[in-house]
């Protein structure tokens, strides 16, 4: 029976790649050469040349500038009036990768120091083992203006090592790799119920992990020079993936959002030393001076906090008027950091990490208005993650001999109005469709239903209410869903006060609709991860929740709102 | 090694001390009432601060050029009060998942911003004892903090040079968590049995790596590090000092029996309830104890309690600190020394003791802090009246001569870090009077009447 399968399988996987060489879908590209001309080329951030003329050639930049010859091969793009830049590099993601499964509850649970696939320690993982082409997650980001992305395993305090990832439609996933495992991911992130719980012990386990890995790395070394009379080394897969970070040729770089846990991390590799890059970081504006002496390379979340609304009341007090005013300049300060980082000359990237899409533009366009400079702007999407990822001399500028990373747009990428029309990712061309200007001829926007109309013939989009169903009572409030393009995103809403939480990883697959979702419990994150059936317009499920090393299951339950 | 190698650890170094440069304090503190501690109450006296240190004390003594001077005539000037048992100002407080974890430090997750710190500092508080909590038998090393409110880096706060304390607990906190587990301890018998084993594994493990040390040869691979079983060797060395939940007198007379044997020699009994009836037996060992004035009755292994107990240990030769273990308590800690006087009649420098010169003893600081002496660090804490008395209220605290509370600049609101999605609520002082009283007593007693002193 299996073989049989096998068989089967095996048939189909000759037979599809005979027709992928053929190509009767007739996808692909009739040519790999492209001139795109009369553009306004921003080779680099600061270096603008108008009427310029861009040449690629079989994913490579051949030819920037004024007087280019076009190849006779070459498919015209006429560009006039459109704007060309680098495209761009995310430092820190999950793009492309696969949640694995949550590993069964082991026996052992309870022994001073669980299994180190429970306890989240697996240095030795590559995201590779979790890349998956079909994830719509990858063409979803390219459509921003992204070319590649620094992409990280999911798991706990140590999921593995990162790879820099093409953002291209590939067959398999060899295609997408430009650089293997080129930093050991770590998180603070705790075991469900089990050693290392929280912070205490993930501080602690690094430590006892990382003296036996050095002690490891020592007795391989002379195990090698000579075996003679001395025990064999253990194949210890923990302590080998640590190898490359103890001799520095490879760095850690650890997911920390907050200021207090950015210093952690800090403290880590004062003690240890091996190389440290922070990403995902959301509070800096503390810490510039240790990020300026120390010289480690930064990537900002691109997430920022939404903006207060004042409370309308004519009668509000002046106590809460005074917090209103304080709430406000925090806010102010997290828009403005991008900023003062850029004053203080330090150089940083972007990580969109946690971010939903619709908002990686905005919030750029919101630390330009909060004093990040266009430039600056650009260089954290480009130039600065090329250098601090170790591949400046092959992307991240628009420039004759680099990789063929490109992004196409109908105006200045800063400015309202800016959209993505092409995007180049490694030489393949990707088209988007442009909105067009407010439309002149009112009976063609009749006929089509706006936007702004719910589709009703979509299952999810639409408003939802919601019962969670906690030991504390019954919460309740309303799920809000919108369809982008295949994509949806949606806002939690609660009837206790808390404010509208963002969902994030929306997915709804054969009648299955996961998501989660981050609430704040005063400063501690809880995760609810969300899965739920839906059928018709009711959706019954489950939620996990995590919260500071514990977890357990809810009942959710949620009813489509109108006729 | 490569000459930019060592550049690059001399830099670190560098760096590291320029960092944990903290603001030092010159002061002149004139005409007050100055409680000592170690040497009784002087009137009308002034203390000197240079550079963040008690220089001078005496009478008439002249501010150098530049310094400011405090007026505290008809005020009171003590030493900065000492919290041997606090979980304010941290990140996470138990790593509860295993039994033993003596190898996670509260150094690591020390949290500058949490605005109790400040609301201590209210209290005249000026060091606290940041603890590991007690949901395991040998739980995390903690940190001693001086509280310096308004750095975000947590190395401005520690305590430079404290020793290095442990915190360890016995009774119904580790063994609940063993029973919720199925896994040991879930009965007192099981807390000893865990010690003895620990312990028992840090010497197998000591002798390891002592073989591993004495080996001259160039070949040789070190045995396994364990950071756990290292701190435990740290511990039987006298390098880090225990400090152990407790309350019953059968436990804490069973920890002295297990310290005897392992010739561990310095150990605080925190809350130790029942530490009374073994007064004697605690003094001729030279444990310490940090207790409660007058709480108990949370839960059954606390019932047994009195408040005599910090006046009968201190007569009996212990070393005894009255401590918070809460973010409201550690605000009014004065009024919890205060109690010994009515229990037990402690004079005003054995009653003061309580709160300064005796836990930094515990906490291995008193060569630093405690008393208002020449050479000791300027944390002191001016009252409007003595401290001792129902009316004290808590007026200015320094910190290494440094001012970090003033009452008359008091401001609402001190937070550093604000979450700017956060909700705002009005603030609401819950006021009794608004209760419905129609039905008042009309019930039958509940437990905590059955239980209540205050009728």
């Amino acid at each position: 029976m299996l073989r049989l399968h096998l068989v089967l399988l095996l048939s189909f996987t000759v037979l599809h790649t005979s027709l992928a060489q053929s190509d009767p879908s007739g996808k692909s590209a009739v040519t790999r050469t492209y001139a795109i001309t009369n553009a306004t080329v921003i080779t680099k951030p600061g270096s603008e040349l108008k009427d310029a003329t861009v040449v690629i050639r079989d994913g490579l930049i051949v030819g920037v500038g004024q007087n280019q010859t076009i190849p006779s091969d070459a498919e015209v793009i006429d560009a006039a009036g459109l704007f060309v830049y680098p495209a761009f590099i995310d430092g820190l993601a999950n793009t492309g990768a696969k949640r694995p499964e949550n590993l069964p509850r082991p026996q052992n649970l309870f022994t001073p120091d669980p299994p180190n696939d429970y306890a989240g320690i697996t240095p030795e993982n590559s995201v590779l083992s979790q890349l998956d082409v079909t994830s719509n997650t990858i063409g979803n980001i390219r459509k921003i203006g992204f070319a590649i992305s620094h992409t990280a395993p999911y798991g706990r305090m140590l999921p593995g090592s990162g790879s820099l990832i093409l953002l291209k439609d590939a067959e398999h996933m060899d295609e997408l790799v430009l650089a293997k495992d080129v930093a050991l991911y770590a998180q603070f992130v705790g075991a469900p119920g089990a050693y290392p719980g929280n912070i205490l012990g993930i501080m602690a386990k690094w430590r006892n992990l990382y003296r036996n890995a050095v002690q490891h790395k020592d007795h391989v070394a002379l195990y090698a020079e000579n075996p003679s009379g001395l025990p064999r080394p253990v194949n210890d897969r923990v302590s080998l993936a640590f190898h490359p970070v103890i001799d520095q040729s490879k760095a850690v770089m650890f997911d920390v959002s907050s200021m207090l846990d950015v210093r952690r991390a800090m403290r880590l590799q004062n003690d240890l030393g091996f190389k440290l890059m922070v990403a995902g970081v959301e509070q800096a504006w503390d810490i510039m001076d240790e990020l300026k002496e120390t010289g480690t390379p930064i990537f900002l979340s691109m997430d920022l906090p939404d903006a207060p609304k004042e409370n309308k009341d004519d009668d509000k007090t002046d106590e809460v008027k005074a917090l209103e005013a304080k709430r406000a300049e925090a806010y102010k300060t997290y828009v403005s950091q991008a900023g003062m980082l850029q004053e203080a000359g330090i150089k940083f990237g972007f990580s969109t990490k946690g971010t939903s899409n619709s908002k990686i533009k905005k919030n750029l366009m919101t630390m330009i208005e909060n004093g990040l400079s266009e430039d600056a702007a650009l260089a954290a999407l480009t130039t600065n993650p090329a250098s601090m990822l170790g591949i400046d001399n092959v992307t991240g500028t628009v420039e004759a001999g680099k990789m063929a990373n490109v992004l196409v747009t109908t105006a200045p990428y800063f400015s309202k109005n800016s959209e993505v029309k092409m995007m180049f990712v490694d030489g393949d061309r990707h088209d988007y469709v442009v909105k067009e200007k407010k439309s002149k001829d009112a009976s063609e926007k009749d006929a089509k239903p706006s936007q702004a109309t719910v589709d009703n013939s979509d299952p999810i989009a639409g408003e939802w209410s919601y019962a969670l169903i906690t030991p504390g009572g019954e919460q309740n409030g309303k799920l809000k869903f919108t369809k982008q393009g295949e994509k949806y995103e949606g806002v939690m809403t609660f009837e206790d006060g808390t404010p509208d939480t963002d969902l994030n990883n929306i997915n709804f697959r054969e009648g299955v609709l996961t998501f989660d979702v981050e609430l704040d419990a005063g400063g501690q994150a809880i995760q609810l991860v969300v899965e739920g059936k839906v059928e018709e317009k009711s959706m019954e499920g489950k939620a996990s929740a995590s919260f500071a090393g514990q977890s357990f299951q809810l009942d959710i339950n949620a009813n489509k709102d109108g006729k | 090694m490569k000459i930019k190698n060592i550049l690059t650890i001399v830099f670190a170094l560098f760096s590291t001390v320029v960092l944990a440069q903290v603001p030092k304090g010159d002061l002149l503190i004139k005409g007050g009432t100055v409680l000592t501690v170690t040497n009784g109450a002087l009137e009308n006296t002034d203390v000197l601060v240079r550079n963040g240190k008690i220089s001078k004390i005496g009478k008439g003594l002249r501010a150098p050029r530049g310094v400011e001077t405090v007026d505290a005539t008809g005020k009171f000037v003590m030493p900065g009060i000492i919290d041997a048992h606090s979980h304010i100002a941290g990140s996470a407080i138990n790593e509860g998942t295993s039994q033993v974890t003596s190898e996670v430090s509260m150094e690591d997750v020390v949290n500058p911003l949490d605005v109790s710190i400040y609301r201590a500092l209210a209290g005249g508080v000026t060091s606290i004892h940041l603890m590991h909590g007690s949901a395991n038998v040998i739980g995390g090393q903690n940190e001693t903090l001086k509280l310096r409110y308004g750095f975000t880096n947590p190395d401005d706060l520690r305590f430079e040079g404290a020793p290095r304390t442990i915190k360890f607990a016995l009774g119904e906190n580790p063994t609940r968590g063993g029973r919720a587990r199925g896994i040991q301890p879930q009965s007192r018998m099981g807390v000893e049995n865990m010690l003895r084993n620990s312990f028992t594994q840090a010497v197998e493990y000591k002798k390891k790596w002592d073989a591993y040390k004495a080996n001259k040869s160039a070949r040789k691979v070190a045995p396994e590090y364990d950071l756990r079983l290292q701190t435990l060797v740290d511990i039987m060395n006298g390098d880090v000092l225990v400090h152990c939940h407790s309350y019953r007198a059968d436990e804490i007379y069973m920890l002295l029996k297990v310290f005897s044997d392992f010739n561990i020699p310095k150990l605080t009994f925190q809350h130790a309830n029942e530490a009374y009836k073994v007064a004697p037996e605690l003094a001729a060992f030279g444990a310490n104890a940090s207790v409660f004035a007058d709480w108990w009755a949370y839960k059954l292994e606390v019932y047994y309690s009195t408040a005599y107990n910090a006046a009968i240990l201190h007569n009996a030769g212990v070393n005894t600190s009255i401590n918070s273990d809460s973010g409201e308590l550690i605000r009014h800690l004065f009024h919890e020394a205060a109690k010994t006087q009515k229990y037990g009649d402690l004079t005003d420098d054995q009653a003061l003791a309580m709160i300064t010169l005796n836990p930094a003893k515990q906490l291995g600081i008193d060569d630093r802090v405690g008393s208002i002496e020449v050479g000791k660090d300027a944390d002191i804490a001016i009252f409007d009246s003595h401290p001792l008395s129902v009316y004290a209220v808590p007026l200015m605290t320094f910190v290494d001569g440094v001012k970090y509370f003033d009452k008359s600049e008091d401001r609402k609101d001190v937070r550093l870090y604000i979450n700017p999605e956060a909700a705002i609520e009005d603030v609401m002082i819950y006021d009794r009077h608004e209760d419905h009283r129609c039905l008042e007593d009309a019930f039958l007693l509940t437990m905590e009447d059955l239980f209540s002193n205050k009728k």
